[in-house]
């Protein structure tokens, strides 16, 4: 039997972040959940979860600044994330910062349904695996 | 007194003598199928008349139910003299018994021409049989019968079974190939245009934004067509392939000029814009 992915959802949404996890269960997936990137953080360091679902604009810290302190660890430097915000990548700066801090993919909330990001979600990890 | 049949284009002749209170008459009828496209013809001498019978395998084949005409010329050569012709017409079966059959008395002065309909009972099988005419009159010396053969079949769909096998199978096939080679050139194409191109050429550096810019628009390229490289090829700093949409060239600082795009693109759609990293992206 195949171990569980563990999946973690970086978002101050609470509704959003159960729903999310909600479908994700039902995928066999074992959802973790953060309510602002410095939570995130901490999650990510201390339980090396397969991915990790990132939200942008979050109280205490942003989800950028939680993907680059994510990034300077050894572990976090290849784990793959998915950032699922409603901030378009229209802002010189953060496009550079993407470039620099390497999401697998930048997708517009209002765009994916949950089924889809978890879906998503299924396809990177295959991709990684492959 | 001479009875004479001759073969015409695409029909059945007739021809009959008559002697009619001691004068010469002579009645002449000419029968054919319509319409004919060829002619098959035999021919019967009979001491003082001739009887030659022709008709086409295309022209007479109807369906059950159908009217199969018959066109008749009959021409009196006995000096104005009116005489009356009893024409009686019979099917015939391929075992010669009668399916079908029907008369009338034609009054001829001169010549009559007309084209008599014989209705194929509806519930005729399949197959071939045979048409009689024949033609009589009053001082009549030799009996004046014509036949030929025609085919009963089916009908689907207003074409006769055959044809419509013939046609629909001719038909499926056409479309089928049609189809196929339809999907294979939209297949084609579509691969073409959603293949993401290699940018393996350009320094590590910039390879990333070059992708981020070349995906995104091909993901837009299937969500909008070639508006998206329309206004690919309007963003300042971008310079791409106008057929391909491959990026040739940036000559802006390239997180501005990915900026400008799906701000574009933002503004095209009325919506914001998702975007995908390429697997290498992580682990360079």
């Amino acid at each position: 039997m195949k171990p569980q992915k563990t999946i973690l959802i970086v978002e101050d949404e609470e509704n959003i972040r159960d729903a999310i996890a909600d479908v994700l269960r039902t995928k066999r997936f074992l959802p973790l959940e953060a309510k602002n990137g410095k939570e995130g953080v901490d999650l990510a360091l201390t339980e090396h979860p397969d991915m990790i679902l990132l939200d942008l604009i979050m109280p205490e810290m942003d989800g950028m600044t939680a993907l680059k302190m994510i990034r300077k660890d050894a572990w976090g430097a290849h784990v793959p994330v998915i950032i699922l915000t409603n901030v378009s990548a229209t802002n010189e700066q953060l496009v550079d910062d993407m470039i620099t801090h390497k999401p697998m993919n930048y997708l517009i909330k209002s765009d994916w349904k949950i089924h889809d990001v978890v879906e998503k979600v299924e396809d990177v990890l295959a991709l990684q695996a492959a | 007194m001479i009875t004479d049949m001759k073969s015409f284009n695409n029909g059945i002749w007739i021809g009959a003598r008559a002697a009619m209170m001691g004068s010469i008459l002579m009645l002449f009828a000419i029968i054919y199928a319509q319409p004919a496209y060829g002619q098959i013809a035999a021919s019967k001498d009979q001491q003082n008349a001739r009887v030659d019978a022709g008709s086409s395998e295309s022209a007479s084949r109807v369906a059950p139910g159908d009217l199969l005409p018959i066109s008749l010329k009959l021409s009196n050569f006995g000096g104005g003299m009116r005489v009356d012709a009893l024409i009686a017409y019979s099917i015939l079966d391929a075992t010669g018994r009668e399916i079908s059959s029907t008369s009338e008395t034609v009054a001829v002065e001169t010549t009559a021409s007309f084209i008599k309909s014989v209705q194929i009972p509806f519930d005729t099988a399949p197959g071939t049989y045979t048409a009689l005419t024949s033609v009589t009159y009053a001082g009549q010396l030799t009996p004046a019968i014509s036949r030929f053969s025609f085919r009963v079949e089916r009908k689907i769909l207003g074409l006769f079974q055959s044809d419509f096998l013939l046609y629909g199978g001719a038909s499926s096939i056409i479309t089928i190939c049609v189809l196929l080679l339809s999907y294979i050139l939209v297949e084609r194409r579509r691969k073409a245009r959603f293949t993401p191109f290699d940018y393996s050429g350009i320094s590590k550096d910039r390879r990333t934004f070059y992708e981020i810019l070349s995906d995104t628009i091909m993901q837009m390229r299937q969500r909008v067509g070639d508006d998206a490289l329309v206004i690919a090829s309007r963003t300042a700093g971008l310079t791409i392939d106008p057929e391909t949409g491959r990026v040739l060239a940036l000559t802006e600082p390239p997180g501005k000029v990915i900026a400008a795009l799906v701000s574009e693109y933002e503004r095209f759609l009325g919506k914001k814009v998702s975007f995908s990293f390429r697997k290498d992206t992580t682990s360079a």
